[in-house]
Order: C-alpha cells, then sequence, then structure tokens
C-alpha cells in the first residue's frame, strides 16, 4: 500500500504479504474442496431423462412445474410425494414463452412434458400447489426418483395475475 | 385525483433534482457561490415534496383506494390499519417511493448543516445525492410509479394509467389482493425499511468520499463526518439482516435463521465490506494512513448497496425474494454501472494523490490484527459474491449451470466466523503498536483456562461432541471474558479517581470513552449472537414422528406428548391447532401450539411453529400433517434449539453499544 515497492520490498512488508498470502491461499483451498464436495449441477428435467445413468449420486438442482393432483403426503414414512414437469431453464426463454406463471401451466397441461417423481422428508411447504415452480436440491436414485434435500418453491407473481374485474 | 397529484408531486420533485444539479455543476465551473446555494435549496426543497407524495401514498393506502393499482395489490379492506400503513413498501413501486424518501431525508440532514471547514467538500457531496434522486425519483415517475390506476374501455378492454385517458372510465375493484399472509410478521414488516435505512445511510459517506477525491483532500476529514453515518447505516443494515432472520425462523419453520439465499447474500455483502470499513477506519484515525483503502472501501460497500437493491428489484437471480417480470432492471443496472465504475475509476486517477505515509510494523499489536480482520471480512465478502455468480461462470465455462447451496457457503465461512470470534478474543488484550508477548503473560494465565472452562463443561454436562462446536465455544468464552475484563478494569480505574459510587463508575468508562467501549459493547453483542448461531449450527436436535394421541416422542431428557387438535376460524382464516405437553425429566414444562392457518380467500396456508423459549433453548415445533378424517393422529417435526435467543438479545446489545459510540460528547455544563 505504499510507493515504496519500486525501491524493492522491506522484510516488514515481505512479512504482511506472506501471511497474507497464506490465508488466502487457505480460503482457496477450503473454496475447492466445497465445490468438490457440495456443488450441484443445474439441469432441466429433459436433460436429467435423458442422461438418467450417469447421473445418479451426483448432487443435483432441478426446477419444474408442481403438478397439483400429484401432491400426496404419506403419514406413516413422513414423506412427501409429487411429481413435477419440464419447463426451459432459461430465464430469456421463459420470457420469449411468455410470463412465468403461462410456462407453468403449458407444463403441466402438456401430457408429452418430460416428468420427474419427487420425494422429499419433511413438512408441506405452504407454497406447494398446482403450478407452482419447485426449484430442488437432491439426488436421483436407482429408480430415477428425485430425492430432494432441499425445497424452494415459487408462486407466480401476483403482478402477472389478470387484471380485476368491476366492482359492483 | 389525488393519485394524480401525488404523482405530480413526485414529477416536481423530480424536476428540482434535476434543476438543483444542472445550477450545481454551472455554478462549480463558473465558481459561483449564489447558483450552489441555490442547489442546496433545491436540495432541501426536496424532502418536503417527496414526503407530501408519500403521504398522498398513504391516504390512499389507509382510504382502501383499490381503483390505485399498487394499494390493489399490496392491500386489502380486512387488513388492520398498522398493516395498510406498512404495505407502503410490501410491493415493488412503493419500496422505491420509500428509497426516494429516504434519500431525499438524509439529503436534507446533511445539506442543512452548517458547514465551515467544509466548504470544499460539500458541493460535490451534494451532486453525488442529486444524481441519486433524479435517478430514484426518475424511477419513481416513469418507470415503477406508484400511482397508476386501473381504467376500462367501453369493449372491457383495460389498461393502466395515471391519468384518465380519452373514452375509458375508472376501474374500481372491490377489494384489493392483499398482504401476503407469509409476510405478516413484525420481522418482516420492519426489515425491509430497516434493511433501506442501512442502504441510503451509505449515500453521505460516499458522496464524502467522493468529494475527497474531487478535491484532494487529505486530512482524512471525510472519514471524521462520515463515522456517525456509517456506523447508524451500518446498525440499520445489521438490524434488517437479524429481522429477516427472525422472521425465517418463527415463519418459514424448518428450524433455521438463514438459507444462503442469493438475496440474503445481496444484503450481507455490503453490510461485511461496512464492517471492514469501519475497522480500518480506526486506523485511519489513528495515523492518517490507509487513505486509499477506505476510500476503496467506501465505493465497495456502495456499490454493493446499489448491486444489492438491484438483485432484489430486477428478478435476475431466481429466487423467493424477487419481483418478476421486472421493468426496472435495466435502468438499475446503469445506476449500479455509474457508481462502480464512476467511483473506482475517480478512486484509479486520483490514486497517487493518497499514498499512505503511515507504516505498521509486523507483530502482535491491535493494527495488525485489524488489518487481519478485514482480510477475514473480505473473504467473506469474496466467498459470497463468488457462490453468487458462480452459476452464471460455470455456464460460460463449461455449458453446464453448476450451483452452490448453503452447505458451500457454510463449509467456507464457517472457519472464518470462527477466525473472527478468536481475533474478537485477542484485539483488546493488544494495544496498538507493537504488543510484548511477556508483559500479557499474566493475563494469559488465568484467560487461556478460564475460557477453556467453558467448553470443558459442555462437553461435560452438555455432552457436546463435536470438535467445531467446542472451539467455538472456547473463542466465544475467550472473547466475552477478555471484553468483561477490560469493562471491570475501567470500572476499576473509575473507582480509584473520583467516582465513589459503584453505579456511577459503572457508567463512567462508556461516558468518558465512548468509541472505546461502545465498541467493546458492539463486540460483545456479536458473541452474544454467535452463541445463538452457535446453538443452531451445532447443538441442533430434531426428529420428526407421527403420533397418536396420548403418545409422546422424546429428544434427549425431554418428551413431548401429543394432547389433541383444536380448530377455530375467524372471518379470514380457518386455524387448525395442536398442543403438545412437554415434560423436562418428568417435570412439566408447558406446552406447544403448533399450527396451521388456512386462508380461504387467497388459497394459502400458513404453517406457525409452536415455541416455547427461555434463555437456555427453545422447543420448537411444526404441524407437518393433520388431516380430518383422522383427528387423533398427527405429523410433528420437533426440534430442540439451544441458546437461540442469545441471537435476538445479542443484537439489541449491538445496537446499544453502536448508540453509545455514535452519540456524541456530553458538553460539560457548569451549574455554579
Amino acid at each position: 500500500m505504499t510507493d515504496e515497492k519500486k525501491k524493492g520490498l522491506s522484510s516488514n512488508q515481505l512479512k504482511f504479504i506472506i501471511s497474507g498470502g497464506l490465508f488466502l491461499i487457505a480460503v482457496v483451498i477450503l473454496i475447492i474442496s466445497a465445490t468438490r464436495g457440495t456443488a450441484e449441477f443445474f439441469m432441466t428435467i429433459e436433460e436429467l431423462k435423458l442422461s438418467e445413468k450417469d447421473l445418479q449420486d451426483q448432487n443435483l438442482r432441478v426446477s419444474g412445474a408442481v403438478l397439483g393432483e400429484s401432491i400426496y403426503f404419506e403419514p406413516e414414512t413422513g414423506l412427501l410425494h409429487f411429481t413435477i414437469a419440464h419447463i426451459p431453464a432459461d430465464e430469456d426463454l421463459i420470457k420469449e414463452e411468455g410470463e412465468l406463471s403461462k410456462v407453468l401451466h403449458q407444463a403441466v397441461s402438456n401430457p408429452d412434458n418430460p416428468r420427474i417423481s419427487v420425494v422429499y422428508e419433511g413438512a408441506m411447504p405452504d407454497m406447494l400447489r398446482n403450478e407452482s415452480q419447485a426449484i430442488l436440491t437432491g439426488q436421483l436414485n436407482s429408480e430415477g426418483v428425485f430425492v430432494a434435500e432441499e425445497l424452494l418453491l415459487k408462486c407466480p407473481s401476483k403482478y402477472e395475475e389478470a387484471l380485476p374485474d368491476q366492482a359492483e | 385525483m389525488i393519485s394524480s397529484f401525488g404523482y405530480l408531486i413526485l414529477a416536481l420533485a423530480f424536476l428540482l433534482a434535476l434543476y438543483g444539479l444542472v445550477i450545481l455543476i454551472y455554478g462549480l465551473i463558473q465558481k459561483i457561490p449564489a447558483f450552489i446555494e441555490s442547489a442546496r435549496l433545491a436540495l432541501v426543497l426536496i424532502f418536503p415534496l417527496v414526503t407530501a407524495g408519500m403521504a398522498v401514498m398513504v391516504f390512499l393506502l389507509l382510504n382502501d383506494r383499490f381503483d390505485v393499482a399498487y394499494v390493489y395489490s399490496v392491500s386489502s379492506r380486512e387488513m388492520p390499519a398498522y398493516l395498510k400503513l406498512t404495505a407502503l413498501w410490501g410491493g415493488q413501486e412503493g419500496s422505491l417511493l420509500f428509497w426516494s424518501w429516504l434519500l431525499s431525508g438524509f439529503s436534507l440532514v446533511f445539506a442543512s448543516r452548517k458547514f465551515r471547514e467544509e466548504r470544499d467538500l460539500f458541493p460535490w457531496a451534494m451532486l453525488v445525492s442529486f444524481v441519486l434522486l433524479i435517478f430514484f425519483l426518475g424511477l419513481n415517475v416513469f418507470l415503477a410509479t406508484p400511482f397508476e390506476r386501473f381504467w376500462h374501455f367501453s369493449d372491457g378492454g383495460r389498461l393502466l394509467s395515471v391519468f384518465q385517458p380519452q373514452n375509458v372510465w375508472l376501474l374500481t375493484p372491490r377489494d384489493g389482493q392483499g398482504l401476503n399472509p407469509l409476510l405478516r410478521h413484525p420481522g418482516m414488516i420492519w426489515h425491509p425499511p430497516a434493511l433501506y435505512l442501512g442502504f441510503v445511510g451509505f449515500v453521505i459517506p460516499f458522496g464524502l468520499a467522493i468529494a475527497t477525491l474531487v478535491t484532494k483532500r487529505r486530512d482524512g476529514r471525510w472519514i471524521e463526518l462520515s463515522r456517525p453515518w456509517i456506523l447508524t447505516a451500518w446498525v440499520f443494515l445489521s438490524l434488517g439482516l437479524v429481522l429477516g432472520m427472525r422472521w425465517a425462523y418463527d415463519v418459514l419453520g424448518w428450524g433455521g435463521y438463514w438459507g444462503w439465499d442469493p438475496v440474503e447474500i445481496a444484503a450481507l455483502m455490503p453490510w461485511l465490506s461496512a464492517t471492514a470499513l469501519i475497522h480500518t477506519a480506526l486506523l485511519q484515525r489513528k495515523g492518517n494512513g490507509y487513505q486509499r483503502w477506505n476510500l476503496s472501501l467506501i465505493i465497495l460497500t456502495f456499490s454493493l448497496v446499489i448491486f444489492g437493491t438491484f438483485i432484489t428489484r430486477s428478478g435476475v437471480l431466481s429466487s423467493v425474494h424477487t419481483f418478476a417480470g421486472s421493468d426496472i432492471g435495466p435502468a438499475m443496472f446503469i445506476i449500479m454501472g455509474i457508481v462502480s465504475i464512476g467511483g473506482l475509476g475517480l478512486l484509479i486517477y486520483r490514486w497517487r494523490d493518497f499514498g499512505s505515509i503511515q507504516e505498521i510494523e509486523f507483530g502482535f499489536s491491535r493494527d495488525v490484527l485489524t488489518l487481519f480482520s478485514n482480510l477475514v471480512f473480505l473473504s467473506i465478502l469474496m466467498v459470497c459474491f463468488l457462490g453468487v455468480i458462480y452459476p452464471i461462470f460455470s455456464d460460460l465455462l463449461t455449458g453446464t449451470q453448476v450451483t452452490v447451496g448453503p452447505a458451500w457457503y457454510e463449509r467456507i465461512t464457517g472457519p472464518l466466523f470462527l477466525l473472527l470470534l478468536l481475533l474478537m478474543g485477542l484485539c483488546p488484550l493488544a494495544a496498538w503498536g507493537l504488543t510484548q508477548i511477556n508483559k500479557l503473560r499474566h493475563r494469559l494465565i488465568i484467560l487461556i483456562p478460564a475460557s477453556l472452562l467453558v467448553p470443558l463443561l459442555s462437553w461435560l454436562l452438555g455432552n457436546v461432541k463435536s470438535i467445531y462446536t467446542l472451539v467455538a465455544l472456547w473463542w466465544a468464552g475467550m472473547a466475552s471474558f477478555v471484553i468483561l475484563w477490560e469493562y471491570i478494569r475501567a470500572v476499576q480505574r473509575a473507582l480509584k479517581g473520583s467516582s465513589n459510587y459503584i453505579l456511577r463508575a459503572l457508567w463512567q468508562p462508556l461516558k468518558r470513552n465512548r468509541r472505546r467501549y461502545g465498541g467493546l459493547l458492539v463486540h460483545f453483542g456479536v458473541v452474544l449472537m454467535s452463541l445463538g448461531i452457535i446453538g443452531l449450527e451445532g447443538l441442533q436436535q430434531e426428529t420428526q414422528v407421527r403420533l397418536k394421541r396420548g403418545e409422546s416422542a422424546s429428544i434427549g431428557a425431554y418428551q413431548y406428548t401429543f394432547e389433541g387438535v383444536e380448530r377455530f376460524a375467524d372471518t379470514e382464516t380457518a386455524t387448525t391447532q395442536a398442543v403438545l405437553t412437554i415434560l423436562d425429566q418428568g417435570q412439566p414444562e408447558g406446552a406447544l401450539y403448533p399450527s396451521r392457518e388456512v386462508y380461504a380467500n387467497l388459497g394459502m396456508a400458513v404453517t406457525i411453529p409452536g415455541v416455547k423459549s427461555d434463555l437456555s433453548l427453545d422447543h420448537y415445533a411444526i404441524l407437518v400433517d393433520w388431516q380430518p378424517d383422522l383427528p387423533d393422529e398427527a405429523t410433528f417435526r420437533i426440534f430442540v434449539n439451544p441458546l437461540v435467543n442469545w441471537l435476538w438479545i445479542g443484537s439489541g446489545v449491538l445496537t446499544l453499544g453502536t448508540i453509545v459510540a455514535v452519540l456524541p460528547k456530553p458538553r460539560k455544563i457548569n451549574i455554579k
């Protein structure tokens, strides 16, 4: 931080640089090891279906539209089951096809759309319902069921909804 | 009609800001003080105008004027008045209006001060205020106006407009959509304004830093002037973060408080750089060094503030917080570029003028530890930034999007936060300048064994096994011992001196040396907060069980018995509430009431955890599943969360400490 660099580094500055450097190397090592252990591959359901076998035990993150009728809570095991349908991953593509609520609606109504069953242990989230967007992290098991560890839900913003009806 | 009036007032404020900027620049170029004064008056006038605009919005909200699209989208008839009021920042347009209001308010406080020594800095800081006001008021007027109303054509077609177009009629919905029930929690109601106060509070320090760079003023006056602003903004930012945590803990019901969501991280990042700045500002005040460093940090902080606002308001990242289909993304991107590239460019241009004259010797000293803490804060910041951009980056490099989740952040930042805990314990021991370790020996002989008692006792009595948690408890113990020790020594000194009353002596250190003991109190608050975090991260126990009426589940020495379900309803909600009684080693400990509220007309359900909380731990239960056809059976998720309350108590202590540090020294008044 001084202008003395041109004259060469003093031993005092060297001590700062070495200790700071060692610390930063430790942080980088931490980052690399954490990335190896926990990074998740973001995939669409379509991609997931194509390479199902290679992806087992891999940390994955998928996003899809929730099918309302498929939601089922199994009291005996405490497991929550539901199915999600493919939606495009790209935000731009979603914009091209219309607003998020329309994309979710189409994804759910089209029976040819790739789908995947999900199982999750835990409370039924308040926003889990038909045509909400689920963002899941977890792994594929040997039967091709997605075992979710984390479940994030997004409902289309109310700003996109149609304008209100006229008051009487 | 009144909504058009509100709009016109905002438009007037916008024009006034434009006028102020032009006349200020002209005055600066031509060196005409009267023009600069005129700009100052314009800045003073903007605040009452924006206040009037906001008052119109509040009036519309309180009077259920659902013909206004914003009121329709965030309010509803059955909401209580205070919720209608706070719906002001419940949606995009309103919160941007609130932003502008805070910005104009801070500018007013700044512009109405007397500036004697800072005549040179002041106009440039004003210039920064004007640019930001033009931008945010511009958003309010052109891109995200809260005053648009619904209109319909005779054929049923509809449109949104502030003023009445031709051949259309006003459309007045019977009721609004109302505030999302998940957000109707005190934590979530006060979380946005606290964060915004924190965000906007950095405007003045940023403006002063820009002014310093332009005027090449090297005496560090900007940092002295900025200090109360930085600390105030910082404490609001801290409170905003804690309120968000509290909301997540009380409402989201996963037994956690922080999910490493991109939007949470976006608010954490300016907090980290501001915290780093507060620490190196101390170094600058000691020896007027680190000028470039501190200037860089304030530019970084303010860029991160704008980045945070951009992330929350533009929808670039998929997150629970984002507003979909936002139009203001590109505009926010532009102001982010102006702030960060402009600030950085100016800093580089003036780099040689702010060279350091202060040299710190390497060793065990408060200076070196402060620098090291800076490195840790900025490393955490770097990790956060990396995590946020990782998906975009990996997509570009490999074609597959790789994302990182909470586990990733926790693994990297855990050890770094732990290191900060250690530094908080070591720092008060070291003096400014080099400390001889020998001189500390007699204190370390007592402190180290005493602090080791904390993990030892938790291991023996609390059955804590994880080394990680034990180390965290040790360092938290050490930091609190050191801080208490420092305080007791100061009280002793006060007792030896003039003060004979214990109570007065207890207050004396905080009065005499506000900065030092206020700062220590803030650290003490942080250590207390860390206890809550250690409790949740390291000591939490949980179980998920299906229980019939009368059956019980146990965690450790606690037994939870399902006593049955009650159902009741009011106009808006139908509630199912379960009762779980708690036994602690056979002794009754009260009950938990986890519930589920269904908002029929909103088609939404909210799961509310049952919590029983005291200083040692929280019992926390969620009603996972209950069906009317099997009324005597239910599934619960039950948590024992040790020490959580200290997270909230600590944030109170932190606030108190900041107030002590910010308050100006009381002037001595001689009464004779």
